[in-house]
């Protein structure tokens, strides 16, 4: 059952310290310390500055936005290549497939790495958050509300972020099911994420072609939420923009699922 | 009768490779079963495609009736393909609850399964820092911990050393008695095969050429070698189940349970009896045998 294969893969994940540290924990502890690090190198820039007023739910709404970068996306290709292709490398594939069927054991892993993949830009907004209270305490600066609408921008810029982060999951499973190796699905995936990121930052349209690449229409869809109404000319299309994240996501899952089951298992 | 697996017209080819030459054996349920055969032979693609492993290039298997590969015909297997590799970062303990979350069996004794296999002091440890022989014998354990009406195991002493292999046998005796599993034991080794074994199947280059019960592929059931004097008295008390063989012995071909009976009748007969022995069944020569006939007619 589908149930039983995603118990047995968290419990693997939780006892993988490597991969937990690496594709879980060392963004937010990371985007931690250069927070931190940033405020002390700031403050000893600009002795005498007046203190800068904290807005938490903003630090955190801008982590979130910037959580599907190609930095980011690199620990997350960490995490789901060893979940998803770890069984290849270890030869451990003619363990599990007679137990559970080969959907399922898939599916399991895309389901495990998408939790802690959440679980880890919860962690990214949270060390933000954490950032912008040690600004406070050092700096005496006072913490001032969001101007915004907290819960829909957090939910959102959350939301479409682990959209675009699950695009470079399912990318490594189609790669590392074809492949068989977890280096060849951590580099093809962070070719994409680099690529696309550089080729939605020349683009500016939003053209067909545009919102086909995963990062343009991730772009949009923050632009969209985090932009005041009053402030936008004209509509911007974020229903194709999320229709096109989804197809991607959808697409190379099923990919994956379809290729994984007609794959002979003779030397993982 | 049921069968435990059965392979009907079965082809696997790798490219040019024929792995599987439309094979068709039946393995009745019950017992341990051997299958033999040189390396290439075919044996490990067999139990990939019973296991659902690898998919055939034509023909069918099917386990206990089932279509081999199903989720519904799997969950009353339990298999060990070659020698078992484990995620390194698990301890043995961690591995067998991983495996048994993965089969939904919740109410699994793993510390009691660790016992069984005599890794109860290891059980705490990293399965990347243990032995081949501990790695096997934790593979014993994932195959039966969910107490499996087949068990599967594909050479499960390859690199062992003799103690090692001692070991692992003795186990596969012990568990298959006391699990009444119908155990598939591919192996090199034809001591193991003939000890373990009560029906074998010979494959080469993909197909079956020989297949029956042990005593009858070996040629001739085991016999009791008896170095006695006189011989001519020996072989008057056998009748029909006495030859010689050579000077100063005699074969008896009896069963095991007519040995105490037959030394005492012959020592009460004043027989002066200086060594005794069973003389097993010959399986090696009979394998070499059977797959030399098949050399030549390849070669036609």
């Amino acid at each position: 059952m589908l149930a039983d294969a995603i118990s047995a893969e968290r419990f693997r994940l939780l006892k993988d310290r490597g991969t937990l540290f690496w594709g879980v924990l060392f963004a937010p502890i990371a985007g931690l310390a250069l927070n931190i690090g940033g405020e002390l190198f700031a403050r000893s820039l600009m002795k005498g500055a007046p203190p800068i007023p904290v807005d938490l739910v903003g630090r955190m709404v801008k982590a979130l936005a910037g959580g599907a970068s190609p930095v980011v996306g690199l620990f997350v290709l960490i995490l789901s290549t060893a979940v998803l292709a770890g069984d290849y490398r270890w030869e451990t594939w003619r363990l599990l497939t007679p137990r559970n069927g080969r959907v399922n054991l898939l599916l399991a892993k895309l389901a495990t790495v998408a939790g802690a993949v959440a679980v880890s830009l919860v962690l990214y907004a949270l060390a933000a958050a954490l950032g912008g209270l040690f600004s406070a305490a050092t700096s005496g600066g006072a913490l001032v509300p969001y101007r915004g609408s907290a819960g829909v921008d957090l939910i959102g810029t959350f939301a479409v972020s682990w959209l675009q982060l699950m695009v470079l999951v399912a990318l490594s499973a189609v790669v590392g099911v074809v492949t068989r190796s977890t280096m060849g699905a951590l580099i093809v995936g962070l070719v994409f994420a680099a690529v696309q990121s550089i080729l939605a930052s020349q683009l500016h349209e939003p053209s067909l072609k545009a919102l086909a690449i995963p990062a343009f229409s991730g772009d949009l869809l923050k632009t969209v939420l985090l932009t005041p109404r009053s402030v936008v000319d004209e509509p911007a299309p974020w229903g194709l923009a999320l229709g096109f994240l989804a197809a991607w996501l959808a697409g190379l899952s099923a990919a994956a699922l379809a290729l994984f089951q007609r794959q002979d298992l003779t030397r993982e | 009768m049921s069968f435990a697996l059965e392979a009907e017209g079965l082809t696997k080819t790798y490219g040019a490779v024929r792995a599987l030459d439309d094979l068709t054996l039946r393995i009745p349920a019950g017992g341990v079963f051997g299958v033999l055969g040189p390396n290439g032979a075919g044996k490990s693609t067999l139990f990939r495609i019973a296991m659902g492993l690898v998919r055939p290039s034509s023909g069918v298997a099917r386990l206990s009736g089932s279509p081999a590969g199903h989720a519904s015909s799997l969950r009353q297997v339990g298999a060990m393909i070659e020698t078992p590799r484990y995620p390194p970062y698990l301890t043995a303990r961690d591995a067998l609850k991983m495996l048994a979350l993965q089969s939904g069996a919740r109410d699994v004794d793993i510390d009691g399964w660790l016992d069984r296999v005599g890794l109860s002091g290891a059980a705490d440890r990293k399965t990347s820092t243990y032995s081949v022989g501990m790695k096997q014998r934790l593979g014993l354990a994932a195959v039966f911990f969910t107490r499996p009406t087949l068990a599967i195991l594909d050479e499960p002493t390859s690199g062992m050393d003799p103690a090692g292999i001692q070991e692992i046998r003795e186990l596969i005796r012990r568990l298959a008695a006391e699990e009444g599993a119908t155990i598939i034991l591919a192996s090199h080794q034809l001591d193991e095969v003939r000890r373990v074994c009560d029906r074998v199947a010979i494959l080469a280059k993909g197909k079956l050429v020989a297949e029956g019960p042990v005593e009858t592929l070996a040629g001739h059931k085991p016999a009791l070698r008896l170095v006695a004097s006189p011989v001519a008295q020996v072989l008057e008390l056998l009748g029909e189940q006495g030859a010689l063989d050579g000077p100063d012995a005699v074969l008896a071909n009896i069963e095991r349970h007519e040995a105490p009976p037959l030394i005492r009748a012959l020592v009460n007969a004043g027989v002066d009896i200086l060594e005794a022995r069973w003389r097993e069944a010959d399986l090696e020569s009979a394998y070499l045998d059977i797959l030399q006939a098949k050399e030549p007619a390849d070669a036609r």
